[in-house]
């Protein structure tokens, strides 16, 4: 297991939204470098080529003003039948450890981490770490035990987990850990969250855009408004 | 860490944005529902009825026989689908191999027939809808439900839909379960007095009624119209095709067979819903039920499908100039194609609406349907031929058929499309020959003039446009042109098998400065314009294509390399005096540049007498010797003569015999690389102490000598061994140095 060294986050923007997306987020994470998608949504009915035609100038620009307002990041722009498919691909593509969020928050000083077990929790560190190691950001390590189960089980992989980012140089008064007992563990990351930035959140198989529609991460994910950093499970 | 390599790599991706930036998502599960999805649908359950009227039981061979066609249709597809992964399927293809007129035809066919079968598709869920329930009756309600249906679906696509193959999954793993059950229970059901006699109405009714049921097949083109989003497209699409075709045809085969089987075909053919009232007599009202849910499923998911094609079609039809763009002008709050959605659904309802007064509507329009495909699937087997036969740039297909399929495939899907087309109702070739003519209409007044497609067809009757194989010489000296143009026409024909021989004699008038309003003296031009005229009564002679180039330039060496560039030179043959080693150069100013950087075959050639005569090749293991073999064979045919490709070997204090033995097999192995019959030459091998002396003393004997060049340029050095250099001074006759490229 080592280190990521060199953070790479995706950042998908819709690009058929006047409107950009919130993404302070960004100047405020270090040096972590950020690939900024932008995906034209094409329902099924039109060829993404027509609409290529038709929005490719305006969709550029979009992207383009985005792409200024955060420090000239790689672009890459998309149309695209299939949202999930293609932040899945271009990530893959991209060689992305993460993908980010939108979601309004103006600094970020603290980050919440939830973890839900030995699952993708190795990246999930290596990327917290990386995170850490590129800004000033503190982070609150969290997990959710049963009412009826064993704490220690619990205290047990949050203190490993803080061992682990110290061990990868974070300073250790940057981390603290949170245990909770017996909530709902959705429910409990949602209201925490509000009290933080940033929200790290590890997926785990299937693959991410099955993970995003109509299950737990994305609820949290919708549910929360600050913005969430989605660490991939590519092994 | 430097990040510059993935740097690089990013700005190669933003690059392609420009580009077409496609999504290779489907797998071979995702192109496999698609694909069965499609098909399986309104068909099998409205059809089942009209097909037991018209050929009894054995209406299932009808439904055989039209899967048959539909799998000629799949594999030609296929074909094209891999080598033109681009919106707008069967039309695309016809409209480039065929050009606009066909393309205009197949277009409209295939808009209409989408038309067509969509509105079958509504007035059948209208029929399962109004039928089980006792007080609703008659066409007006059928009808009514269909529009409403129809409604419902424009409504759905003008305001755009996301992709839910999760929902479509569900929906046809629904209707194919229900399709299942049916069968499998029904089965145990079967009464084989049901199935005499098997065909009543004789093979003409079997065929005749192909040609309604063929209807029922539609969709598995959607896989050849996606093909861009297919990953491993060479594997998967033909696969996914064949697989999904044959799949659907068993289970439509055994639907027929269970349906006949359980109820007597004249009494299956009164029914509008008979797939339902087969199943009443063994599931019961349960049956019922399920059936009369898949059905309506089935109908809304296939109109559904329809109206998603005949948007494609038009958004290809309008790209390519066939119909005007304005249909294509996305909706700009929904994107959606919203103008060709609502012309399709206008007209779909129309069609509905003409099932008030026309009692076998149900028929018409699945037959008009399958008339405008079965015309397009035939043109698309001949553009298949067409785009063999032209080959043109870029159709590249991952998957081609093998050999007996093709021609096989294509010639069978013509004839056989054919003569179902021929048994269809007269009415119905009446309205698909109107459609037919109103392309060709269509094309003459609106398409003609604006659309430069002129199709691959009059490539595809001359035949392949040849590949040429092109030898370049330079010319610069009357005395030896005839020499070096009698050996380059030798090289061209000699490799007749890798493409048509041409040559080319590019004359070089070197000027300090060149432009466009310096002049050159006159005379210059004048010996320029003398070179190369008699070139052209050379090569008229010698029965060679032959081009001439002027070039003036600064740098001849330079102007030489650029013409071998853009000439794409296969080989090219300089002329050089036969002196080394002079004023720093190994064979001249000119020449050292063309022998360091040329990256085509290069013969270096002194001429010392008229006669090429035997040449003999000079064989040294290294990659550089089947090159120099060939070439001794290439120009043995100036005289028509055989070359010997000559070792010579030092003994070794080994036996005389056993160095012959070495050299032979070098020779052989040299020969074999260079793919020469054992015929095609000579061996000679040597065995002396002195290995400079004997190759003097053996090459003499010949008129010409071809040796090889190393390749190892290392650094602006031209390799030259004191081998080549004693045979380029001793030997008397013509000498060629051979460089491979």
């Amino acid at each position: 297991m080592t280190r990521i060294d060199e953070l790479r986050i995706l950042v998908p923007v819709d690009v058929s939204e006047t409107e950009p997306p919130p993404l302070d987020v960004l100047d405020h994470l270090g040096a972590v470098e950020v690939v900024l998608l932008g995906y034209f949504p094409v329902p099924d009915q039109a060829e993404p080529a027509l609409l290529r035609d038709q929005y490719g100038p305006e969709a550029t620009d979009r992207l383009d003003a985005v792409a200024d307002e955060h420090g000239n990041p790689a672009e890459v722009l998309v149309f695209t039948h299939d949202r999930e498919a293609t932040i899945d691909r271009i990530a893959d593509e991209y060689d992305c450890d993460a993908v980010l969020t939108a979601g309004r928050s103006t600094v970020v000083d603290r980050v919440l981490v939830p973890l839900r077990g030995d699952v993708n929790l190795d990246r999930i560190l290596a990327v917290v770490a990386d995170l850490l190691l590129a800004g000033n950001e503190t982070a609150t390590l969290f997990h959710s035990v049963a009412e009826d189960a064993d704490p220690t089980q619990g205290e047990l992989l949050l203190m490993g987990a803080v061992d682990r980012l110290v061990e990868y140089g974070v300073e250790r008064d940057r981390v603290d850990w949170q245990l909770s007992k017996g909530g709902d563990p959705q429910t409990d990351i949602v209201e925490l969250g509000a009290a933080y930035d940033l929200v790290v959140l590890g997926e785990t198989e299937p693959p991410l855009r099955e993970r995003i529609i109509g299950d737990v991460l994305s609820a949290i994910v919708d549910a929360l408004d600050v913005p969430s950093l989605i660490v991939r499970d590519v092994e | 860490m430097s990040s510059e390599p993935r740097r690089y790599e990013l700005e190669e991706g933003q690059m392609s944005v420009e580009g077409n930036e496609l999504e290779r998502t489907l797998g071979f599960i995702e192109a496999m529902t698609l694909g069965g999805g499609t098909m399986i649908g309104a068909g099998i359950f409205i059809l089942p009825g009209i097909a037991a009227e018209a050929a009894g039981p054995a209406s299932s061979v009808s439904y055989a026989i039209a899967g048959f066609v539909a799998l000629l249709a799949a594999l030609s597809l296929s074909e094209l689908a891999t080598g033109m992964p681009i919106a707008g399927g069967s039309y695309h293809y016809v409209n480039r191999a065929l050009g606009g007129l066909f393309g205009a035809v197949v277009g409209w066919g295939m808009w209409t027939g989408l038309m067509f079968a969509s509105a079958f598709y509504m007035i059948g869920f209208g029929q399962y809808l109004v039928e089980p329930i006792p007080f609703l009756d008659g066409r007006v309600f059928i009808v009514g439900l269909g529009l409403v249906g129809l409604v419902l679906l424009l409504g759905v696509n003008y305001y755009g839909t996301e992709e839910s193959s999760a929902f479509q999954n569900v929906t046809i793993g629904v209707e194919t379960a229900i399709i299942l059950v049916f069968v499998a229970v029904g089965v145990f059901f079967i009464d084989p007095g049901n199935l005499e006699p098997f065909a009543p109405f004789g093979p003409s009714g079997v065929v005749s009624t192909t040609g309604i049921v063929f209807i029922s097949f539609l969709g598995f083109e959607i896989i050849a119209t996606v093909a861009g989003e297919i990953k491993n497209p060479s594997r998967i699409i033909p696969l996914s095709m064949i697989l999904s075709v044959v799949l659907v045809t068993i289970l439509y085969v055994l639907v027929m067979l269970v349906s006949t089987g359980v109820i007597p075909f004249e009494s299956l053919g009164d029914s509008p819903i008979p797939v339902s009232d087969v199943a009443v007599t063994y599931l019961g009202p349960a049956g019922v039920v399920a059936i009369v849910f898949a059905a309506i499923i089935a109908a809304i998911s296939s109109s559904n499908s329809s109206i998603l094609a005949a948007s494609r079609v038009i958004y290809a039809m309008g790209r390519d100039g066939v119909v005007t763009d304005w249909f294509n002008v996305s909706h700009p709050q929904f994107y959606t194609p919203h103008r060709a959605i609502a012309a399709t659904g206008g007209v779909t309802a129309l069609l509905i609406l003409v099932g008030l007064e026309v009692e076998t509507i149900i028929a018409l329009l699945a037959e008009a349907a399958s008339f405008s495909f079965l015309v397009a699937y035939s043109l698309v087997h001949i553009s298949l031929v067409v785009f063999r036969r032209a080959d043109p740039d870029g159709y590249d297909p991952s998957f081609a058929l093998p050999r007996p399929l093709y021609p096989a495939v294509p010639v069978l899907g013509v004839v056989l499309s054919l003569v179902v087309v021929s048994q269809m109702a007269t009415v119905v070739v009446v309205i698909g020959s109107g459609i037919v003519a109103f392309g060709v209409v269509w094309y003459a007044t609106y398409t003609r003039g604006r659309v430069v497609s002129e199709g691959l067809l009059s490539e595809a009757i001359r035949g392949k446009p040849a590949e040429p194989f092109r030898v370049v010489v330079p010319v610069a000296n009357p005395q030896t042109q005839r020499g070096l143009l009698r050996l380059a026409a030798a090289s061209a024909h000699a490799n007749e098998d890798r493409g048509t021989p041409e040559l080319v004699a590019v004359n070089v008038t070197p000027v300090a400065h060149p432009s466009p309003f310096q002049n050159v003296e006159a005379d210059r031009f004048e010996h320029q314009r003398e070179l190369l005229e008699s070139a052209h009564d050379i090569a008229a002679e010698m029965d060679v294509t032959l081009r001439t180039r002027t070039v003036v330039a600064p740098d001849v060496g330079e102007a030489i390399l650029d013409v071998l560039e853009e000439e794409e030179a296969d080989e090219a043959i300089l002329g050089w005096d036969g002196t080394l080693e002079r004023d720093g150069h190994v064979f001249g100013a000119t020449v050292d540049p063309v022998v360091r950087n040329a990256s085509c075959d290069l013969s270096l050639v002194t001429l010392r007498n008229e006669t090429i005569g035997t040449p003999v090749a000079l064989i040294a293991p290294g990659h550089n010797a089947p090159v120099v073999a060939h070439q001794a064979v290439e120009f043995a045919t100036v005289d028509g003569t055989v070359p010997t490709l000559l070792n010579v070997q030092s003994p070794r204090g080994k036996s005389d015999s056993d160095a012959e033995a070495r050299g032979r097999s070098v020779v052989v192995d040299a020969a074999e690389a260079a793919g020469l019959d054992p015929g095609e030459y000579d061996v000679q091998v040597v065995v002396a102490d002195d290995i400079g002396r004997a190759i003097v003393e053996a090459t003499s004997q010949y008129d010409t000598v071809c040796v090889g060049l190393s390749e190892r340029t290392e650094g602006s050095r031209i390799p030259f061994g004191t081998v080549t250099e004693r045979v380029v001074h001793d030997v008397p006759g013509n000498v060629a140095l051979i460089r491979g490229s």
